[in-house]
């Protein structure tokens, strides 16, 4: 059986009760009421009353739907209303997720920033170590080996003295005597010359608070190796004016600045110019040793602060004056850094922290 | 005239000989290869005007042997020598005027000769 909607069915029920009562109700009418003016009013009055009765009906069936569908809708409009509210809150809470979210990122971009900004002063920080750790082996490795050869070097020159103060008892003087002693002096002065070299470049801890003055340094060395200078060569100066004082070791400071000056010396074979410039920036000072000499191989510009590197002719360098230097700077804290063309020049750039 | 007494430690033996040889003409050298035999020499011989002493010595090193032998003779000049350069150890030395002064090796008799103050007494 076809299932037939509410609305069909109450037609359907109206319809025919309707048409029942009024068939039934006028056949009993007829058969009770022969007066035709009363059956007519009676007929009046019954529809009046079905009209009240299903008026009635209606009201009471619409009443309650009506009211069953008003609270139906206030009901979904609640619900509308906690979704909408539900939503509402939902988008704040992504909002801020959101936000958070590109906050992190942010972050994450900066975090990633100063970790590749670590990795390279990590990798700096690498090869200084390298450098300085090899320097520290060798340092180590040379102290001894100085302090094997002083021995025998004393056996040599203590048999000199000997020999010099027996040649004088027994009056024997003559060229031959002298030549040979002369050239065994000649020889342990060399060989001490390298060795206190070596002993400088392994030298345990000294005093690194004294105050230096590097302009007073700088013109102190230039007052040492005045006569070394060549004619040809011209110095000039561009100190800056508010260099401050630094912290060090002022003998060391010395020693750097002779080797330095003395290497741009020997770099000019007759006529050239060294430059000394001094700056004084943040957290450090500057000082620039420029000369227009011969100039470094490219191959040689790593080599230059190895113990031993030198091009010079045997006698003339021992090749350890850049090695101490780098030392030095090393203990200072400081950094060594050279810039060179063949046939142009060299600049050596040291850089001293102020503290 | 007596010479002047002067103590040499230092455990290389040729270094002791060189050493005599070369200075016996003006001093009367004593030498002592190790620390131990020159506090021995030190309590048992007077009239020492100056001490010299390596360094570096198995034991007993140069600045501890001077340490020990200061104590038993305050008024001896010391000196140390030493193949390496100038430590603390013997900077702290010089500054408490434990000892004179500090030789670097290979040392010069001569320089030694002269730094040595110990006069020649008549007797
Ligand atoms: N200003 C410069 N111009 C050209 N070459 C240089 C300069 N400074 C250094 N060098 C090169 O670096 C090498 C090493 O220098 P370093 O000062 O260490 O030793 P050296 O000068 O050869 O010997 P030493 O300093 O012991 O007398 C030199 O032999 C030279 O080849
Ligand atoms: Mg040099």
């Amino acid at each position: 059986m076809p299932k037939f909607k509410f609305e069909y069915k109450i037609t359907l029920a109206y319809l025919l009760i309707g048409s029942l009562w009024i068939i039934f109700s006028d056949k009993f009418l007829i058969t009770i009421i022969d007066d035709i003016d009363f059956l007519t009013d009676v007929q009046t009055y019954k529809g009046w009353f079905y009209v009240l009765i299903t008026a009635l009906l209606f009201f009471l069936f619409l009443k309650r739907h009506l009211k069953d569908l008003r609270t139906t809708k206030k009901e979904l409009e609640n619900h509308k209303n906690n979704l909408q509210n539900l939503v509402l809150e939902k988008t704040k809470d992504l909002d801020a997720a959101f936000e958070q979210l590109e906050k992190k990122n942010k972050e994450i971009n900066l975090k990633n920033q100063e970790l590749e900004k670590t990795l390279t002063e990590l990798k700096e920080a690498e090869s200084h170590l390298l450098q300085a750790e090899k320097m520290a082996s060798i340092g180590i490795l040379t102290a001894g080996i100085a302090h094997e050869i002083n021995n025998p070097l004393n056996y040599i020159l203590g048999g000199l003295t000997g020999l010099q103060q027996y040649f004088e008892e027994e009056k024997i003087e003559n060229e031959k005597v002298t030549l040979f002693t002369g050239s065994i002096e000649t020889g342990i002065e060399r060989v001490n010359a390298i060795v206190s070299g070596l002993n400088k470049l392994s030298r345990n801890k000294e005093a690194f608070d004294e105050e230096c003055d590097v302009h007073d340094i700088i013109d102190n060395c230039l007052n040492i190796i005045g006569n070394r200078l060549k004619n040809g060569i011209s110095v000039s100066r561009h100190f800056a004016k508010d260099l401050p004082v630094v912290k060090g070791n002022v003998g060391q400071l010395h020693q750097v600045f002779l080797n330095i000056l003395v290497n741009a010396s020997q770099a000019i074979p007759d006529k050239g110019k060294i430059e000394i410039t001094t700056k004084n920036e943040k957290d450090a000072i500057f000082i620039e040793v420029k000369d227009n000499g011969c100039g470094i191989e490219q191959g040689d510009l790593k080599k230059v602060t190895d113990p031993f590197f030198t091009t010079k002719e045997p006698g003339e360098g021992t090749g350890l004056g850049l090695a101490i230097t780098y030392n030095i700077i090393e203990e200072h804290k400081g950094r060594l850094e050279f810039e060179s063309e063949v046939d142009k020049g060299t600049t050596v750039r040291i850089e001293l922290p102020k503290s | 005239m007596i010479k002047p007494k002067i103590l040499y430690v230092d455990d290389e033996p040729l270094n002791l000989m060189l050493f005599r040889a070369n200075l016996s003409k003006k001093y009367e050298i004593l030498t002592a290869e190790s620390g131990i035999t020159g506090l021995e020499i030190i309590r048992n011989t007077c009239d020492i005007c100056a001490v010299i002493s390596d360094m570096r010595m198995p034991y007993m090193d140069g600045i501890e042997f001077i340490k020990a032998s200061a104590r038993i003779k305050p008024n001896i000049s010391y000196y140390i020598l030493s193949g390496f350069d100038i430590s603390d150890e013997i900077q702290e030395a010089l500054d408490s005027m434990l000892i004179r002064k500090y030789f670097r090796k290979p040392f010069n008799l001569k320089e030694i000769d002269k730094e040595i103050d110990c006069p020649e007494q008549s007797n």
